[in-house]
């Protein structure tokens, strides 16, 4: 009789796991369908044309304007900015760790990467404000360093810690065969590197970039505290910029219940949420065409 | 975060029914007061607890709207889309001004200028002066560092001059960062409310004498008896708005907001009572 119970008790625990993945997805989906819901009240008051094209964010100005493109343009600078000074470093980092550290030294450098996404995101915000930005300001001999400079730099050390990790194993599993062919064919070990290893963990280091990208996009209180916050479409680097995040961060809090306003902050999470849905969904790709090459 | 803050003050060993506690929500410029109001409450009154958070003076109204608050805090009258919300619920309404809040005009310590006429102040809010050229003789970029769009600071500020800001101005989270800001950038000017300066302590930043337009007499936020007389530009009134069904709740409440102790507190906070 044992045996029923014992297949009952499997039965009763894939219906548990079942439903624990099935939420998972209810709740992304519940997420995608509350933003889109709220999202759609804002085009009965607003033309889709304005609200995409709009140049200005001002919705408590007496003719409102609810322009996203300062938004979407500032968060993608600082985004991009980030990923500028990141990618390099990390895949460097990563390529360190994974063919050139000695082995104590993995040891000691691994965790204390990882230890930087441990770092709460306001306490990098807060130094932005009091040691990036004065120091920035003094290197370009501007008055204020709180500028998408700032912001680049912060999120850069926040997506450092996911693109090293990520990297690092893409590279750790390229087979030995690889490079040991390289060698035999006469590569010296930078040959080797950058022409064999790399390209091949390529799909893996695409993944990573994403991954990381998408934590860029999506940081809030960083950017908020060191980027100033001025929601025109800035000219460059040393331009304050006010990000989709932030912006959501700073008028939800005071904006009035149910109105247009409430609404297009809605619309411009949904933006957003589905530019960042579509990063993770192509790195994730690349994750797996890596996980292919590895069988 | 800020506005993720929240005070709440559970007497040990008392277990109190959720109807008992008095919930205050609303403006982060009065939360600090409005903590200590429930602090000391709490020390005369034993039996009563009062939560406090913020969250913003919209939030607290459309936290009174749907039942999550006794007792809004806003630092701006309610507006008429607010008041269309109680209507169609039938919720009747009454206010209560328990302080005064004054708006400081904060700059670096070692910019030349001392006094700043509200006609200037216009010009270099909504962006007509871009830079200090006609204030101090100097040609430096003017920084502004204010609040974000729909605070009652902001409105305040926007309103009282009848200007729109201008899209350069930055807007920061909070009166504590723009203090921040303003000490390392020695061409900023930011606006806060006068409790969160301290009285004349920072030696980095200074507060502006604000000269009024109309009768040119300038005055500083820190001046008790100007502001106590009316006479500062920016002074403005702090409202708690409150359902009027539910005032028997939290009348001992009010009434300790308005006693001699609860005007020092007012005091000691950095605002002014309101007489």
């Amino acid at each position: 009789m044992m045996h029923y119970r014992r297949e009952d008790t499997d039965r009763l625990f894939k219906y548990i796991f079942k439903a624990a993945g099935l939420l998972t997805i209810a709740l992304l989906g519940g997420i995608f369908f509350m933003l889109l819901y709220n999202s759609i009240a804002l085009f009965a008051n607003i033309k889709p044309l304005d609200f995409f094209t709009g140049s200005q964010w001002n919705p408590e100005s007496l003719n409102q304007k609810y322009g996203i493109a300062p938004l979407l343009a500032s968060t993608f600078l600082v985004a991009i900015g980030s990923m500028a000074i990141a990618i390099p470093l990390g895949i460097l980092t990563a390529t360190y760790l994974s063919e050139l550290a000695p082995g104590r030294l993995t040891q000691f450098l691994k965790p204390a990467i990882e230890m930087l996404a441990a770092i709460p995101s306001v306490a990098i915000g807060f130094l932005g404000i009091v040691l990036v930005g004065p120091g920035i300001a003094k290197l370009f001999g501007i008055q204020s360093g709180l500028n998408a400079l700032n912001g680049s730099i912060l999120l850069a050390v926040m997506s450092l810690p996911t693109i090293i990790t990520i990297s690092e194993d893409a590279i750790k599993a390229v087979p030995n065969t690889y490079r040991e062919a390289s060698l035999a064919l006469g590569a010296n070990r930078w040959q080797t590197i950058f022409k064999v290893t790399l390209p091949a963990a390529m799909p893996g280091l695409i993944a990573a970039v994403m991954l990381g990208l998408g934590r860029a996009l999506g940081e809030t209180m960083t950017v908020l505290m060191a980027t100033g916050n001025a929601s025109v479409i800035p000219r460059g680097f040393l331009d304050s910029i006010r990000t989709i995040t932030a912006t959501i961060a700073i008028e939800m809090g005071e904006v009035p219940y149910q109105t247009t306003h409430y609404f297009a902050l809605f619309a411009i999470a949904a933006v957003l949420f589905l530019f960042t849905l579509f990063i993770n969904l192509v790195g994730e790709r690349y994750a797996n065409q890596r996980r292919k090459f590895q069988e | 975060m800020k506005r993720l803050f929240a005070c709440c003050l559970f007497a040990v060993g008392s277990c109190a029914s959720g109807d008992s506690i008095i919930k205050v929500k609303g403006s982060d410029t009065e939360v600090n007061l409005a903590v200590q109001f429930a602090e000391s409450f709490h020390e005369v009154n034993e039996e009563a607890i009062v939560s406090i958070s913020g969250g913003g003076s919209g939030l607290g109204i459309a936290s009174l709207i749907n039942g999550n608050a006794d007792i809004a805090n806003s630092s701006r009258r309610i507006n008429d889309e607010e008041l269309k919300l109680f209507k169609e619920k039938k919720i009747v309404l009454d206010s209560f001004v328990f302080a005064q809040d004054a708006i400081a005009f904060v700059v670096a310590k070692d910019l030349p200028l001392d006094t700043i006429s509200t006609i200037d102040l216009a010009k270099v809010l909504s962006g007509v002066y871009k830079n200090w050229e006609a204030l101090t003789g100097k040609k430096v970029q003017i920084n502004i560092y204010g609040r974000q769009n729909n605070s009652g600071t902001h409105d305040f500020v926007k309103q009282r001059l009848a200007i729109e800001f201008t899209p350069y101005a930055k807007q920061m989270n909070g009166n504590a960062q723009i203090i921040e800001a303003i000490k390392t950038d020695h061409s900023g000017i930011g606006y806060v409310g006068a409790g969160y300066v301290g009285h004349g302590a920072n030696n980095e930043t200074k507060v502006l004498y604000i000269k009024d337009g109309l009768t040119n007499r300038s005055v500083s936020p820190l001046d008790s008896a100007s502001i106590t007389a009316g006479l500062y530009f920016f002074q403005r009134p702090l409202f708690q708005y409150y359902r009027r069904s539910s005032i028997s709740k939290i009348k001992a409440f009010l009434q300790f907001e308005n006693s001699n102790q609860g005007q020092q507190i007012i005091r000691s906070a950095g605002y002014y009572p309101f007489k």
